[in-house]
Parts: structure tokens; C-alpha cells; sequence
């Protein structure tokens, strides 16, 4: 038997998507629901641990509970200006544990802390599960993507949360480049292009990243890649919010923003609205009792969006400038600009994306919401060793998304790998003493873009001991530098005249989980995943596939769902009554051994499909 | 170790064309890189200094510079650039607390 594939996951902000290649081609995996992407929402209540739809269904009726955009939270301090900043707009509590943001949840009557790695685990842990109810066997391979700007600790707190949810990450992918996969694809099945310049446009639910790439035949290499860590469809939601919040004191004197539940209830609705306005000139947003008891109904137009968002929609176009200076294009090079993520539907943002490229046409000829998934699972596919012929002469050649360097005197930063260098990469400065016989060496390993290492972010630090006596600029300390294909770097400091040698994985640092935790976490999810009893009334069809069923009402059941689909198959023009009447004689079949299965699994039916909670407002 | 000549790396003339030498790395590249040689790390590093050509030879004023003065073009730039230096034991002492 051939050996399980490996699976793509586009772990997003606000929307997780799963993938897999097989049989010569990519295949987006639908949840329990039957929805290609699932929120990367978890909710905690009374009695149960609620994971996707489920938990963002009931998003409105326990804000405080609910747990979304734990990614904008990696890798980060809770003293960081954009946890800070974040921390206003969620109903949830963030709270600081010896400088690492925890997020605060009422589970089953006690408090519980859980840090973003954990959170975002769940999801991850999530999309493997619906991967395997698919497949039908055990998945242990993944491949994940992060957005470009993504840093070191970042990219390492995504293989931790991998560990956790039981994964072996073999990729940590960026975003861009996987979309790249994706577009790189689709162009081959269409005969041969030539080179190509590619600008990916991928404006998300949290984060822009732009990438330009150049792809010939199966090689996608990387040229530049850049992005806004904090810049996406959230923002925008966050702008009609305020707007409505200010119409609503406006009408009635009355400051809604102190209410968690109407803000989450305002928020929702003007997520619906934003994504009507994509295709409406006009929106409205009708809330019955949204504060104090009175109802609101308020319409906002497209031109009013715009303008609400037109700073932001602007800063857009700055990533895409970068990234074609870092690659030496012009902006007459490109050839394709494709647009990636849900909010590259917003036609403003498109006007301005072509005007910048002289009325270009972009391409959208890959599905937004699917697209990092889709080129996550090609990747996997490679890395698993896959040989079909579809993947197997595909490579891509990636690059650091930021600078590396050290401090040199004065705080000073010294680069040794630049921004968009190919990785895997070594690179090597050879560097002096400041001082007469210094017997020590710092080095202090920092990431960013700025001159000065006070301006960027530091990764480790380590230093070189036992330089033999010596006046100052003789010394030969050689650092090299080197980074594998995960972006995940390594340093080592020689001292070339006296043979001292130090070496420091970066991967261990301050804002990383420690080996205990992970284990730690690693256990606590698979008891989490024991209180998980009734998260299966979310799907009959995964129950069916168990070995709960007697084989002979298994089979009763399959006959009958197959005899729908065949009779739909052919019957797709019938009157409603007809289908009706199919669905009541389905009914009859599989209802008595639905019930039946629930008795045993103690536990009340919530109806033979499982509602699960409903939407208090449907407005 | 020194540095092996980069038009040497990629196999190609000193001559050669800005094409010639994407085409040649190109080729090196996917011969080369770790994904298409799992945990061989002498394939990875082979990777790594023919990237490394590339990155010079693919840009005309670091070619030029490299036809002129070799591999001196890009080392000895940091010659003057010290490490801050001037810490006492103590001080280091008390920072290790911070690292382990």
C-alpha cells in the first residue's frame, strides 16, 4: 500500500484551509460542514470544546469564550505595540504571563489559560482530523504556511504548534510562495510560457504579503518577497465598526462599545456587510435590541467604505513597491499579478493594484481562499517523496523574508544575509576586537531592516571566549551564518588565530516554547481531545464511518443515501415535492438508527444532520 | 577552506551569458537542493555555494567587480568594524543568567 499522503494547510488568521495531492492532482478537503475553509475560531463553554464552524456559530452568544486571530499573536510579547492594539478589538482577555501573551477562557466553570501555539494547535489539530476523515487513515506529515513576513520565532512557533497537535511539520511554507505553487501549476497544464515574472498579491483576513517571482518550466524562484504583518480584511472590518459605533452614539446618545456581546454582534454584521459591498453598491446592517434594548438599522455604500478605508487600502500598494525594487523588475516586467485571499475581492483595492500597473488585467484565476492550501499540498507532496509526474521535477528556490546580522560596535547592525537571499544559505563575516587584548567576543544575533540593532529584533545572543591577548583589530573571528530551507538559522562564531569556537542554535530563545512545555502541551491537548465527546453530533457522516454501527444498518443507511444521489443524479429538474417526498423515505431508513446510535452513545439527538448551536442573529 | 571560483561552481566560461548562467544554476539548483536530496548534506552544501555564484555572477556590477578583484571584491569590507568590546567578567556573568 502506498504511504499516506502528506497534507497542506493554510493555517490563516480568520479561515484554516486543507489540501492534499493525490492521483495526480490537488483535492481542497470540505469540513464536517461541507465547507472548504473553516474558521480558526475555538470557543470554550460549560461542558464542551467547540473547534470551526461550531465554535464561530456561536461567536455572539459567548464572545468572551471565543477564541480568533491567536496567529497575531506569535511569537510576540504582550508588551508589543500590535498585541496592545489588538487587545482593544477583542472580546476575549489576554493577559501577560512573565511577558508571553496567554489568552483567558471560562472552560467547564474554571479559569484556563492558553497560550496562541496551543489555540492555533486546536485548529491545526482541527484540519489534520478532517484530513484523516477523508482519507480514512492516519496523517503525520504537513506542510504549513506562514505569511513572508513571518520571523524566526514565528516560524518556529508554527512547528511547535505542530508538535503539539500531533504533526510533523516538514515545511514551514510562505504564504505567497504557496499561492505561487498553486498559479505555477495552473499555468504548466496550458503549454509552455517561457519565463515568467509573477507579482502574487495576497491580501488576507490579517496579513498583505506580496511575493514576485520568476517561473520557468518547474522552477519557482523566489525573487523578492514583502508584506504588512498587520494589514487585511480585519482592518477593515474594524473601520465600520467604529463607523456604526459613532452613527449609533450619534442617534442615541449611547456608547455600545462598552458591550462586548453588541460589539461582537456589530462586527459579525459588518464582516457580512464588507463582503456584500465587494458585489453591492450598498450594504445594510439591521441588528433587532443591539444595545440597551434598541434595534439599529443603518445602510452604508461602497463609496462610503472606500473612504472609511482609504489610507489602508493605499499602504497596500507599498509591500508591492518593495518587493519589485528588491527584485530589480519594473513594473513593465511583470507579467501576471494574482491575486490571493478573500480580500483582494474588494474592487477598490483591485482599481488601485491595476492603475499602479498601468491598467494591467490581473489574474484571478486562482480560487483566494484556497490557493496557499493548494500549493502547501504540492509542496507536501514533494517532501513526502511523491513521483508522480505531475510534481515530481517541481522545486522552488525561497529566500529569507528578512535581513540577519549581528551588533557591531556602537550598535551598529551588520548584516551578513540579506533580505531575499536563496535559502539554504551560508554566509560568512569576518569581524575584529574593539579593544586591546579583549578576551571576549559578544555576538548578538538580531533580524530586521534597520541600521541600528536597537531598531530590530533580537534572536539570540551568545559569546566568544578565550581570544588570546592581542591589540584591538587583529583578532580574526570569523561568524558564518547559515540558514536551511525552513528559514530557521544558525550561528557559530570561530576566532581564526586561536581556534575558540561557539556555536548557537537561534531556534532557542526567550519568546520560543520551551522542550517542557511543548511536552507539556502535547499532553494536555490529547486530554482536551478526550472531552471532546460530543463534538461528533457535528457529524453524522464521520459517526457512520465508525465502528459504532452494526454493519447491517451501516449498509441499510449507505444503500439509501446512494440511491438519493442517484436518483438526484438523474432527476435534477423534479418539483420540490418530489425531492421531499426522497427525503422523508431517506428519513424513515436512516432516522430509527440515527436515534438509536445516540441512545447508545448516551447523548440526546439533536436532530438526524446535528444543528448544533444556532445563530441567535440571522438578521 | 578557500573559495572555489564561481564561473567554476556553475560550470560555466568566464564568457559565458547572463542566460547561460541562469541556465546553468538552474540546472545545478535542481540537481542540488535539499528538497530534492533529503538529509544529504553534502548535496545541501553544494547548494549553497553554487546560490552563492549566482547571486554574484547574476548581477552585472557584482560580476564585474568579481572579474576584477575576485573573491577580495566581498571580504575585508568589515576589515575596521569591530565588536563592542570591553566587558569585564562580571558583566558577562551576570547576563549568562539570562540565556541559560
Amino acid at each position: 500500500m502506498a504511504k499516506t499522503p502528506a497534507i497542506g494547510i493554510d493555517l490563516g488568521t480568520n479561515y484554516s484551509c486543507v489540501a492534499v495531492f493525490q492521483h495526480g492532482k490537488v483535492e481542497i478537503i470540505a469540513n464536517d460542514q461541507g465547507n472548504r475553509t473553516t474558521p480558526s475560531y475555538v470557543a470554550f463553554t460549560d461542558t464542551e470544546r467547540l473547534i470551526g464552524d461550531a465554535a464561530k456559530n456561536q461567536v455572539n452568544m459567548n464572545p468572551s469564550n471565543t477564541v480568533f486571530d491567536a496567529k497575531r499573536l506569535f511569537g510576540r510579547r504582550f508588551d508589543d505595540l500590535p498585541v496592545q492594539s489588538d487587545m482593544n478589538h477583542w472580546p476575549f482577555d489576554v493577559v501577560s504571563d512573565s511577558g508571553k501573551p496567554k489568552i483567558k477562557v471560562d472552560y467547564k466553570g474554571e479559569s484556563k489559560y492558553f497560550s496562541p501555539e496551543e489555540i492555533s494547535a486546536m485548529v491545526l489539530m482541527k484540519m489534520k482530523e478532517i484530513a484523516e476523515a477523508y482519507l480514512g487513515a492516519h496523517v503525520s506529515n504537513a506542510v504549513v504556511s506562514v505569511p513572508a513576513l513571518y520571523n524566526e520565532s514565528q516560524r518556529q512557533a508554527i512547528k511547535d504548534v505542530g508538535t503539539i497537535s500531533g504533526l510533523n511539520v516538514l515545511r514551514v511554507i510562505s504564504e505567497p510562495t504557496a499561492a505561487a505553487f498553486a498559479y505555477g501549476f495552473d499555468i504548466r497544464g496550458q503549454g509552455d510560457h517561457g519565463e515568467r515574472n509573477v507579482l502574487i498579491f495576497d491580501l488576507g483576513g490579517g496579513a498583505l504579503n506580496v511575493s514576485v517571482l520568476t517561473i520557468e518550466d518547474c522552477i519557482f524562484e523566489v525573487k523578492s518577497m514583502a508584506g504588512d504583518l498587520h494589514l487585511g480584511g480585519e482592518d477593515f472590518d474594524i473601520r465600520l465598526v467604529n463607523h456604526f459605533v459613532r452613527e449609533f452614539k450619534r442617534r442615541h446618545r449611547k456608547d455600545l462599545s462598552v458591550n462586548k456581546r453588541a460589539m461582537r454582534r456589530l462586527r459579525t454584521a459588518c464582516e457580512r456587510a464588507k463582503r456584500t459591498l465587494s458585489t453591492s453598491t450598498s450594504a445594510s446592517v439591521e441588528m433587532e435590541s443591539l444595545f440597551d434594548g434598541i434595534d439599529f438599522y443603518s445602510t452604508i455604500t461602497r463609496s462610503r467604505f472606500e473612504e472609511l478605508n482609504a489610507d489602508l487600502f493605499r499602504s497596500t500598494l507599498e509591500p508591492v513597491e518593495r518587493a519589485l525594487r528588491d527584485s530589480k523588475l519594473d513594473r513593465g516586467q511583470v507579467h501576471d499579478i494574482v491575486l490571493v485571499g478573500g480580500s483582494t475581492r474588494i474592487p477598490k483595492i483591485q482599481k488601485l493594484l491595476q492603475d499602479f500597473f498601468g491598467g494591467k488585467q490581473l489574474n484571478k484565476s486562482v480560487n483566494p481562499d484556497e490557493a496557499v492550501a493548494y500549493g502547501a499540498a504540492v509542496q507536501a507532496a514533494i517532501l513526502n517523496g511523491d513521483r508522480s509526474e505531475a510534481v515530481q521535477d517541481l522545486l522552488v528556490l525561497d529566500v529569507t523574508p528578512l535581513s540577519l546580522g549581528i551588533e557591531s560596535a556602537d550598535g551598529v547592525m551588520t548584516t551578513v544575509i540579506k533580505r531575499n537571499t536563496t535559502i539554504p544559505t551560508r554566509q560568512t563575516q569576518t569581524l575584529t576586537t574593539d579593544s586591546d587584548n579583549q578576551s571576549v567576543v559578544p555576538v548578538w544575533v538580531y533580524e530586521g531592516e534597520g541600521a541600528m540593532t536597537r531598531d530590530n529584533n533580537l534572536l539570540g545572543k551568545f559569546w566568544l571566549t578565550g581570544i588570546p591577548p592581542a591589540p584591538k583589530g587583529v583578532p580574526q573571528i570569523e561568524v558564518a551564518f547559515d540558514v536551511d530551507a525552513n528559514n530557521f538559522l544558525n550561528v557559530w562564531a570561530v576566532d581564526k588565530t586561536g581556534g575558540e569556537e561557539n556555536t548557537i542554535t537561534v531556534a532557542n530563545h526567550k519568546e520560543r516554547l520551551s522542550n517542557a512545555e511543548i511536552e507539556r502541551m502535547v499532553k494536555e491537548a490529547e486530554g482536551y481531545k478526550e472531552d471532546d465527546r460530543h463534538k461528533d453530533r457535528m457529524g453524522a457522516k464521520n459517526t457512520l464511518s465508525g465502528d459504532k454501527i452494526p454493519e447491517e444498518d451501516r449498509k441499510k443507511i449507505l444503500d439509501k443515501v446512494n440511491d438519493a444521489f442517484n436518483w438526484l443524479d438523474t432527476n435534477q429538474l423534479r418539483e420540490k415535492e418530489e425531492f421531499e417526498r426522497k427525503k422523508e423515505e431517506m428519513e424513515v431508513v436512516c432516522n430509527p438508527i440515527i436515534i438509536r446510535l445516540y441512545q447508545t452513545a448516551g447523548s440526546a439527538p439533536g436532530g438526524a444532520s446535528g444543528c448544533g448551536p444556532t445563530i441567535d442573529e440571522v438578521n | 577552506m578557500a573559495k572555489r571560483d564561481y564561473y567554476e561552481v556553475l560550470g560555466v566560461a568566464k564568457t559565458a551569458s547572463d542566460d547561460e548562467i541562469k541556465k546553468a544554476y538552474r540546472k545545478l539548483a535542481m540537481k542540488y537542493h535539499p528538497d530534492r536530496n533529503p538529509d544529504n548534506s553534502e548535496a545541501e552544501e553544494k547548494f549553497k555555494e553554487c546560490a552563492e555564484a549566482y547571486e554574484i555572477l547574476s548581477d552585472g556590477e557584482k560580476r564585474s567587480m568579481y572579474d576584477r578583484m575576485g573573491h577580495n571584491a566581498f571580504e575585508g569590507g568589515m576589515g575596521g568594524g569591530g565588536f563592542g568590546g570591553g566587558f569585564s567578567a562580571e558583566d558577562i556573568f551576570s547576563q549568562f543568567g539570562d540565556i541559560f
